[in-house]
């Protein structure tokens, strides 16, 4: 990885952004976190919605209908953006154990995104009538949601990764 | 007052730990992220662009009440960052264009509440706010995305007061589980 990383870093569009990284890369975090707020609101109100704490006047297909698509386009931000910071510094985010604990939960979340949306389209009167006063869904909701509350964390760890001590690359040469 | 500030046993306690300030830094990414998130759904049904069949009412009190909490974290995450090297981001032009964008954003809020916000019956279930209601929204997104980039400057511009010396390679994570030694 470490070898990838360096032949990454000499690529042109990584030269491109390392050379203009003194607005580059600010900018292109700062999109990645405007990104991830978009997320965590969408997240955040369609969770509450299965608890029954918000928007408890519209079905459950409503509350995703409005927040599903800004969640999906969110997560393909994100991949855009994510995927420039890897570029623009390659060694940076790929020689870390946080990142690539963050990219395990990153799957994990998009793949319940993705599964949760498709399941409530197939079995729409199902979810409404009763898996949503499941007390196993609300406690779905709430771990898919800490999900995202770890991936920040993680995130933001890539900078911070010698605090995984000998279990983080990084340390060891 | 800086120097006191840093002085304080909680900002020494923060800058010796190799936790503490990472754990306080995404802490204040996933409060700012949730005040953000939260904000951008109440502006867009100002604006017309989301949820414009719902009452914008009954969209407010399911949405701000989070808005409040997860600024009372991000504040609190902030103060705590801010003390640990309080001198140096006193004078950093990021962190005052910060405070000032802040401060817009509350000005914001009140010319809302003494104008659109008094008429709220009127338009709680039209699709979009009166203009003042939407400028007011529009202006509440460029200043609360102005705060993030000038957040994220902060962390270009500053250096931390003194970086927490890494774990050794030896006092490991391996041992404190009984794992077998990395390579």
């Amino acid at each position: 990885m470490k070898q990838f990383a360096l032949w990454l870093s000499t690529t042109f569009p990584s030269v491109f952004i390392q050379e203009h990284n003194s607005w580059s890369i600010p900018a292109i975090q700062s999109v990645h976190i405007v990104g991830i707020a978009m997320v965590m609101g969408s997240v955040l109100m369609i969770n509450l919605r299965i608890l029954g704490w918000a928007w408890v006047d519209q079905t459950l297909r409503q509350t995703v209908s409005r927040f599903g698509p800004w969640l999906n386009g969110s997560l393909w931000l994100l991949l855009v953006t994510g995927i420039l910071m890897v570029i623009g510094e390659p060694v940076r985010e790929l020689v870390t154990l946080s990142f690539w604990l963050k990219m395990t939960l990153v799957a994990t979340g998009a793949l319940v995104a993705a599964i949760f949306q498709k399941t409530l389209r197939q079995h729409e009167q199902h979810w409404e009538d009763t898996l949503v006063h499941r007390r196993s869904i609300k406690t779905l909701a709430i771990l898919t949601f800490l999900i995202w509350v770890c991936i920040i964390v993680l995130g933001r760890l890539i900078a911070y990764d010698h605090v995984w001590g000998s279990w983080s690359p990084s340390e060891r040469q | 007052m800086l120097e006191w500030l840093q002085q304080t046993s909680l900002a020494v306690h923060i800058r010796d730990s190799l936790f503490a300030f990472p754990l306080i830094e995404s802490t204040h990414v996933i409060g700012l992220t949730l005040v953000f998130g939260t904000i951008a759904i109440v502006d867009l049904r100002l604006l017309g662009f989301a949820s414009t069949q719902r009452s914008f009412q009954r969209l407010a009190s399911d949405t701000l009440k989070w808005t409040w909490v997860a600024f009372a974290v991000t504040a609190l995450t902030g103060g705590l960052m801010f003390i640990t090297n309080a001198a140096v981001y006193f004078h950093n032009p990021y962190f005052r264009a910060k405070i000032v964008l802040l401060v817009l954003a509350a000005i914001n809020v009140f010319v809302f509440e003494v104008t659109t916000g008094r008429t709220v019956q009127r338009w709680d279930q039209a699709r979009s706010a009166p203009p003042l209601g939407r400028t007011v929204a529009a202006l509440s997104l460029v200043i609360w995305i102005a705060v993030i980039v000038s957040g994220r400057m902060i962390g270009f511009t500053t250096t931390r007061a003194s970086l927490a010396e890494p774990a050794p390679v030896e006092t490991n994570f391996e041992d404190l589980l009984g794992l077998p030694p990395a390579k």
